[in-house]
């Protein structure tokens, strides 16, 4: 039995030898060539952008469609694999191909060195002969790689840029916070306006795979995927593309308008058209604009702070959800009806229209000193009285539950109307308890009568956005009913040529919501809208009396603080804000509209001339030759 | 001792014996044993650290339990006198069949049926069996002694054997049968059959290789499914499909040959770290290991495992019986094979069958009968050296 277990011993020995020699010639005498294969052997997940989906006006005209484009990136796992020297020739070579500065690609790569797996983008939109240049040496750029890209394509040229928003590479943040959406690292993403709201439809859904690459990180297999992509969707607006256009031209138009009209502040403006009957915007702009060209591919540093820059003017602001102004006048018909509705007015007490008021020792004037008589409140809204809309403030004011307030409240005031882009702002809606809230001084804590007489028409610490007033409108317009705002008719999935569209998901905004009105207290209100530009004395009848089609509607002239150089320490002055909003045809309205020019003087001069080309354009008639005006 | 027992009472002999007893552990085996558990933690926690995303430990902490639980089966073997499996041979016999028998019925895992699943872990009745079968056909050898020439007693062996192994590899788990029929002819070598008998049993088995493996496919007919021929045999010529059947083979040979002297440490074995090694927690540990550490690394891995080999050769020599003599040289005989198979396997010198590295591989079925082997070979140390004593 010794022998045996002396064989069993030789045989244990034996095998085992076996296996110290294999590994010693495998892993150190053949190592280095193992370790080459090894090197040769890597696989790289990749993920690719599916084509983003388009974005069309409400007939199908493409305003944002897609273009492709190269970029070159850096394998951050592949790259730490050469020495620092290698690395520094290397960054120093693509840089002086690629134009760009040696320190913005390091930069570029130590802000991703967390994450080695996934490539930097340094470049994007390269040119050809550089990308030839790459792929040809490809040897001398190890870890370097040149990726084919979708980038925005603008058809529709600069239209409503603040409205479509930008795509562009998902921020860190952003990352932190989407990764559970499927979002992942270089993706790219809308960062605001539509591409924004929409776009888990545009997007689509990211290819994934892998590809086999040897060490130089050339790709030495097929690509496998295990998820094609797939293209994003289509998203229908209610914006009609060439009334778009019109109400840019419009904002334009109203500004330059002002300028004639010495308003030399005049540099902005908002203008918005809207359905009355559902919400559905018809277009909305906002003025300084900038070309969305600037956030496709390469951004360049110099034209993102140029377009950043504080004399641009905020061209990226979409003045129409975000921006706030005092609405002034345009607010009047607000005062009316909830004085209406809670009986506190007869419609056709006559009440003084006189030039100036006196309360609490505070003097209040009206816009026009030449008047002084009795009037109802057909006319009053006709002239745009300040006077008589004072005394009415100050009824108001006797009552402390702010019942003004409320009603402006319900017809959609201070608070969001839910439109799909964003940021919007809520405004202000200033009542006795906000003004103690606000406030630290015991003064300034009071809600004084003065409060109540500026409010009434729309001034003071009133704050609306031009959107909030168009939704106005349109409640005048309709009926009584507030409606939501939207922008997207559907979601769509596109299908090949000549076929129509599959419907994905129909956007449905929420149902106009009844505020059950007093139908007198409306036609009385609708009535002094109609006078007011129809009357002998409306405020915007030189515009709209000779115009084709019955126009209704409201001008304003809104005192706003504006920061202006030049005035030392008080540092700016109230400058007026240009408004007019309304509503056509007047018998069966299919189309609401405000305009704002920013710092535009009188409604009549500006505002209330760009609202008029956007309706010629929409009812496709002539235009009213335009005599400047100054009425409120 | 000797003095406490002469002078103390009947009381406290009981102390005494366990004192006696745990002073006649085989202590390196012990070392051996324990080292490669420590080892292959190690390895694993580095091997699997990029595995399950959020739980770098997930692999480890689990296989900290398997051992756990080794560890008390270890301990209940060594306490308990071999003796006592011999006289349950034939019970034991019936579970073996019953456990190999009862996978048919549960359901199957991976595509082949080696899992019982009890709950909280699931149990792979095949490696236990090893254990089983090794104390069965030592028994009916021991029982027959003075019979080991008589043909009627080594066919009997063999067919005990053989039957256990053919339910494993219906399963199919054709590694862990070859490991059955290792058992088997250590047990016939060192129990004493004559060496004409067993040359006559080699040269049959060699022809029934031959057959299953060349001679049928040519022939078209396959009792073995053409990839596990492929499998095992495709060693042989590893570059003629390297990305079919052959592909884990090159690829780990890939893995161990970058290794080096010195490895390429966790975060540079890209082989492991790509998953070029699919089962580099369990039946590929070692490329992995040898890709991390390189040679230097996997030669403490093979010095621990000759460490073993030698106690547990040492433990035949001196082992109380012929029972317990059988039983050590098929346990050291076993896990000699299962080291070289699978090592073999991943350096291309041993077919690709799936079986686990001893004391190493991720699973508790694996980790479970390797400490029990030890303790098994514990116990018939401790009796072999106090019967040599009185």
């Amino acid at each position: 039995m010794a022998i045996r277990i002396g064989i069993l011993g030789v045989i244990a020995v034996a095998l085992f030898c076996a296996l110290f020699f294999r590994l010693w010639a495998l892993q150190v005498i053949s190592g280095e060539r193992y370790l080459q294969d090894a090197r040769n052997n890597q696989i790289r997940p990749y993920r690719v952008q599916a084509p983003r989906g388009t974005i069309l006006d409400k007939d199908g005209e493409v305003l944002v469609s897609n273009q492709p484009g190269t970029q070159v990136q850096i394998w951050p796992a592949a790259f730490k694999e050469l020495s620092k020297a290698e690395r520094n020739a290397e960054i120093s070579e693509l840089a002086s191909l690629l134009r760009l500065k040696p320190k913005d690609i390091r930069k570029e790569l130590r802000s991703h060195a967390d994450d080695p797996l996934t490539p930097v983008t340094i470049k994007t939109s390269v040119r050809d002969d550089k990308v030839n240049y790459l792929y040809e040496h490809q040897a001398d750029f190890p870890g370097v790689e040149i990726q084919p890209v979708q980038l925005r394509s603008y058809e529709g040229g600069r239209i409503a840029p603040q409205l479509l928003g930008y795509v562009s590479e998902i921020t860190r943040e952003q990352l932190e916070s989407r990764t559970k959406d499927g979002y992942a690292a270089g993706d790219r993403i809308g960062q605001t306006g539509l591409e924004a709201t929409y776009d888990r439809y545009l997007r689509g859904i990211a290819g994934e795979g892998q590809v086999r690459v040897d060490a130089l990180g050339r790709v030495t297999s097929d690509r496998e995927y295990s998820q094609l992509p797939q293209p994003g969707y289509s998203v229908r607006l209610t914006i009609d593309a060439d009334l778009q256009r019109a109400a840019e031209d419009a904002l334009a138009y109203g500004i330059r308008l002002a300028i004639e009209n010495d308003e030399f502040y005049a540099d902005g403006g908002a203008i918005v058209a809207m359905d009355p009957s559902d919400g559905a915007i018809l277009a909305m702009a906002s003025s300084p604009s900038y070309d969305p060209k600037t956030f496709v591919g390469n951004v360049s540093r110099k034209e993102l702070n140029a377009l950043r820059a504080p004399e641009a003017n905020l061209p990226q602001l979409n003045r129409a959800v975000s921006g706030i102004y005092p609405p002034g006048s345009t607010f009047k018909p607000v005062t009316a009806l909830a004085a209406l509705q809670e009986k506190m007015l007869d419609p056709y007490e006559p009440i003084q229209c006189d030039p100036s008021i006196t309360v609490d020792g505070q003097k209040f004037v009206n816009w026009d000193p030449y008047t002084n008589m009795a009037m109802n409140l057909a006319p009053a809204i006709e002239r745009s009285c300040d006077t008589y809309f004072y005394r009415v403030g100050l009824r108001f004011y006797e009552r402390k539950d702010s019942p003004l307030q409320k009603w402006a409240r319900r017809m959609g005031f201070g608070s969001l109307t839910g439109i799909d882009v964003g940021p919007e702002e809520e405004g202000l809606m200033p009542t006795p308890a906000w003004r103690r809230r606000h406030f630290t001084t015991e003064i300034d804590k009071i809600w004084t009568s003065g409060d109540s007489v500026q409010l009434a028409i729309g001034q003071g610490d009133l704050l609306t956005t031009p959107l909030q007033m168009t939704r106005f409108y349109a409640l005048l317009a309709n009926g009584g009913k507030l409606v939501e705002p939207h922008l997207v008719r559907q979601i769509e999935e596109p299908k090949a040529d000549g076929q129509a569209p599959v419907i994905v998901r129909p956007i449905r905004p929420k149902p106009p919501r009844d505020l059950n009105l007093d139908p007198n207290a409306l036609r009385i209100v609708q009535e002094g809208l109609f006078d007011a530009t129809h009357g002998v004395n409306g405020t915007s009848a030189s515009i709209f009396g000779p115009f084709a089609v019955d126009i209704a509607g409201k001008t304003g002239t809104a005192e706003k603080f504006q920061k202006l150089p030049g005035y030392g320490s008080i540092g700016g002055r109230l400058l007026d804000q240009s408004w007019w909003c309304g509503y056509g045809p007047t018998e069966k309205p299919t189309i609401a509209v405000c305009a704002l020019i920013e710092n535009g003087g009188h409604g009549g001069t500006a505002a209330a001339p760009a609202a008029m080309k956007l309706f010629a354009k929409y009812f496709d008639v002539t235009e009213t030759p335009v005599v400047p005006v100054n009425s409120d | 001792m000797a003095t406490r027992v002469l002078n103390g009472h009947a009381r406290s002999q009981a102390p005494g014996e366990v004192a006696t007893f745990v002073r006649h552990l085989d202590y390196l085996l012990f070392a051996a044993a324990g080292g490669l558990v420590a080892y292959g933690l190690w390895v694993l926690s580095a091997v699997t650290r990029n595995d399950v995303a959020g739980d770098a430990d997930y692999y480890v902490v689990r296989q900290g339990i398997n051992v756990g639980l080794g560890v008390v089966a270890l301990v209940a073997l060594t306490a308990v006198n071999p003796e006592l499996y011999r006289r349950l041979r034939r019970p034991l016999y019936g579970l073996l069949i019953a456990l190999l028998a009862i996978v048919f019925v549960a359901d199957a895992v991976r595509g082949s049926q080696r899992w019982i699943d009890i709950g909280f872990f699931r149990f792979q009745p095949s490696e236990l069996g090893k254990l089983i079968l090794i104390v069965c056909i030592a028994g009916f050898l021991a029982d027959r002694s003075r019979r080991l020439e008589e043909w009627r007693t080594v066919l009997s062996a063999v067919g005990l054997g053989a039957f256990a192994a053919f339910l494993v590899f219906i399963e199919p788990d054709f590694g862990t049968a070859l490991m059955y029929v290792g058992a088997l002819a250590a047990a016939l070598f060192i129990a004493g059959v004559p060496w004409s008998r067993l040359a006559a049993l080699g040269v049959t088995a060699g022809a029934a290789a031959i057959t299953l493996l060349w001679v049928f496919p040519t022939a078209g007919i396959d009792i073995l499914k053409p990839y596990q021929v492929q499998r095992l045999t495709g060693f042989l010529n590893p570059d003629l499909d390297p990305s079919g059947t052959t592909y884990n083979a090159t690829q780990s040979i890939t893995a161990v040959g970058s290794g080096g002297l010195n490895g390429r440490g966790v975060a540079g074995a890209t082989q492991t770290n790509l998953n070029y090694l699919p089962e580099h927690a369990t039946d590929f540990i070692f490329s992995s290991l040898a890709e991390q550490r390189g040679f230097l690394g996997a030669s403490i891995l093979l010095l621990l495992y000759a460490l073993i080999v030698w106690r547990g050769i040492k433990i035949i020599a001196v082992a109380p019986s012929l029972f317990t003599a059988v039983v050590a040289a098929s346990i050291v005989f076993v896990l000699v094979t299962q080291i070289f198979v699978n090592i073999g396997m991943t350096i291309g010198i041993a077919p690709v069958t799936g079986i686990p590295l001893p004391f190493v591989s991720y699973g508790g079925s694996s980790m479970l009968v390797s400490l029990m082997m030890v303790g098994l070979l514990q116990a018939i140390h401790v009796r072999g050296r106090l019967a040599g004593r009185s």
